[in-house]
């Protein structure tokens, strides 16, 4: 293999794991705060990237690519954000605040059954087949010294950094982000100490769930949108946030990044069949979980989420 | 006491009435099934041959239908293109609507799994699009109104190498048994032509990433790519490749004959060659087909849909036959006499059958430009060496 191929690789790597990151920060934040997995997530992934694709076809009309269609993309994207944030929030308060004190089994469950009921509920409404979610710009690929990178991967990369940022920013300097911290570390204490738990919840599902919508708009434009769109890469993404250890937000970035370009050398450098693609994040999971269960950056970092 | 005896008698009558109505309606009209995705990322395969097939039926019955005086019913059921939902669906079709005959399945696998059944069950079938060279083999019941890919996989091998003077191609194909049927087929001649296959990667099925076998693909650097798929992946394959900046011709399948593929990749397809159904010299009953079809349902028909068009006028001609001569709807006079088929005038052609159920046939070959496919002409593989028809 060349240097160029090698790269070429790497870069596929990257952009696929900026991906699982983004997405895996919704897990982790989750998770951190109250120890339950939100396996609905992969699917507000998708209902984000139904309402980004619908919002965006109905803004751009028929109009050329151009100044008009980046700013109505990242106007879809804003709406999709919102209205995915207030989904998280009702799913958060329908499915599982009402089992907050149930057996930890309980919320889980729900989770499943909430996540059965989105992809099946978009089947039903929007059918099966792949929409294209039309590039807003021209996505002509650039080669720097024969390794190729299109706008689109450009875009994937600076979008999940400057959110990752963002988020990091946010919990370690806002109030919000320190109430946040609080409610991870003891939760009948932080509400002694005044903290608003409830809106603290909320707030993390909101971010959450604004940050899958996100990742669900970017994946859309290369891979299309549909129904079960959320599942492998929730579950990926999922991985990913218990590889770099589930509950702190550097491990999901790093876990994300990793998984990646895991997966793009598994089958391009180590030789893994193209059919087991899949298996080698699942692989990596069952290693993770038997050698170091707290996960990459598990103990590095005590901050929580 | 009383009123459990009472419920009883309720549940009976439920019961009994639409056995009566069913029965009743039976004897009258006798139905023929169709297998096909319905629905799901192939659905648009399975809605336009079922189209098809219900041209034909509503024109047969507006003739006045068997014998002048019955009219046959159309039952459609979806398969979603998986072999699990076809067999439910010929289970169901088999038992519960006493089908006569079948038209479909759609997709290779479906109909591997269906004509199992079709054949111990002593159902006629015939594929408007079930190109696996093994298909036919399953038995006498299984007919096919589409190339086997033994011959397309021949003709694409020996043109790649003869014609268009490839030494090399790469091929991407999918895990199933359509693609990977394709695959070996071509590839076989290709070699046999003097040509070497420098690299075959595969995907499964539903997956949207390709970039890691297509670089790997481009650091074999072959001076052409083989993607025998369905539109879906064909359309991601195509999109990714301009994305990696890769300016390798392709090459494909008839699955690229269906026009879903331009708005699924739009200006990628350009440029294209792939090997698809030979086109009939412009008969008068294919322009009237094209246009029923159209004005009956916007869009107008692809391949296998004319296939599907041909396949069930077969079958009704057939039953028309075995009813005529006997007064009713044996199963195995019907698939004698589709077998015994001559000289058909189909829309698609002139339609006969080989000893094993195959089709008679040719291939076309079509390059796309921008997005427009263009024929480039009529081949048929004789002993080993490629015949031009025109």
């Amino acid at each position: 293999m060349g240097i160029a191929e090698f790269f070429q690789h790497l870069m596929n790597g990257l952009t696929l794991g900026g991906i699982y990151a983004l997405i895996a920060l919704g897990y982790t934040m989750v998770y951190g705060i109250l120890k339950f997995i939100n396996f609905a997530h992969g699917d507000v992934l998708m209902a984000g990237a139904f309402i980004g694709l619908f919002v965006f076809d109905w803004l751009r009309g028929s109009a050329p690519l151009g100044a008009w269609t980046i700013i109505a993309f990242f106007l879809a994207m804003v709406v999709s954000m919102a209205v995915s944030a207030l989904l998280g929030m009702f799913i958060e308060r329908v499915a599982y605040k009402p089992l907050r004190t149930a057996t930890r089994l309980a919320p889980l469950l729900s989770a499943i059954g909430v996540s059965f009921i989105l992809s099946n509920g978009a089947a039903w409404a929007f059918g099966t087949r792949s929409r294209k979610f039309n590039y807003p710009f021209d996505n002509t690929p650039i080669t720097i010294a024969q390794v190729v990178i299109t706008p689109h991967q450009i875009l994937i990369l600076a979008v999940s950094l400057v959110m990752m940022i963002a988020l990091k920013l946010f919990v370690d300097r806002t109030r919000m982000g320190k109430a946040m911290r609080a409610t991870s570390l003891d939760q009948p204490t932080a509400m002694l100490m005044g903290v608003n738990v409830n809106k603290v919840i909320s707030m993390t599902f909101a971010i959450g769930s604004a940050l899958a919508a996100v990742g669900g708009i970017l994946i859309a434009l290369d891979f299309k949108v549909y129904a079960s769109m959320g599942t492998m890469t929730g579950l990926k993404a999922f991985v990913a946030a218990v590889v770099g250890g589930i509950g702190n937000i550097s491990g999901a970035m790093f876990g994300g990044i990793l998984l990646g370009v895991l997966e793009t050398f598994g089958v391009a450098i180590f030789g893994i069949p193209t059919g087991l693609k899949d298996t080698i994040a699942f692989g990596v999971l069952i290693l993770i979980l038997l050698i170091r269960p707290e996960g990459l950056l598990g103990k590095v970092e005590k901050e929580k989420v | 006491m009383k009123k459990s005896l009472f419920v009883l008698l309720a549940v009976l009558v439920v019961f009994a009435f639409p056995a009566v109505a069913q029965g009743g309606k039976e004897s009258a009209s006798p139905k023929i099934g169709f297998i096909g995705p319905m629905t799901g990322d192939n659905a648009n395969y399975g809605v336009l041959s079922n189209n098809s097939a219900m041209l034909a039926v509503e024109q047969f019955n507006a003739r006045g239908g068997i014998d002048g005086k019955i009219p046959v019913v159309l039952v459609t059921e979806d398969s979603e293109g998986v072999a699990e939902k076809g067999l439910s669906a010929i289970e169901k079709l088999s038992s519960s609507d006493k089908i006569v005959g079948l038209v479909g399945p759609v997709f290779t696998g479906v109909s591997f799994a269906v004509g199992e059944r079709v054949q111990n069950e002593g159902i006629v079938m015939l594929s408007p699009s079930a190109t696996h060279a093994d298909i036919t083999n399953i038995g006498d019941y299984v007919f096919r109104t589409v190339v086997s890919d033994g011959l397309q996989g021949e003709v694409a091998g020996t043109y790649f190498a003869n014609v268009l003077g490839y030494k090399t191609i790469g091929v991407l194909y999918a895990k199933n048994d359509y693609s990977q049927g394709l695959y070996e087929g071509m590839s076989a001649s290709f070699v046999a032509n003097g040509g070497t296959i420098t690299i075959a990667e595969s995907f499964n099925v539903g997956d949207k990433d390709f970039k890691t076998q297509l670089t790997k693909i481009r650091s074999a650097n072959p001076q052409a790519i083989y993607i025998p798929n369905y539109t879906a992946e064909m359309a991601q394959i195509l999109e990714q490749a301009s994305q990696l900046g890769m300016r390798i011709p392709f090459l494909s399948c008839d699955g690229f004959s269906n026009p879903d593929i331009y708005n699924l990749a739009g200006d990628f397809t350009d440029g294209v060659i792939y090997v698809g159904p030979a086109k009939v010299k412009e008969s008068p009953s294919f322009a009237k087909f094209v246009a029923d079809y159209t004005s009956k349902y916007g869009v107008g028909p692809d391949s296998f849909a004319t296939n599907a068009f041909d396949g069930t006028n077969i079958l009704l001609a057939a039953m028309d036959k075995v009813y005529k001569a006997t007064g009713k709807f044996d199963r195995k006079a019907v698939r004698d006499e589709v077998a015994a088929t001559k000289d058909y005038a189909g829309v698609s052609g002139t339609i006969n059958f080989a000893e094993n159920g195959d089709l008679i046939a040719y291939q076309g070959l079509y390059k796309v430009n921008k997005i427009t496919p263009e024929y480039l002409g009529t081949f048929t593989v004789v002993d080993g060496q490629l015949v031009q028809i025109d």
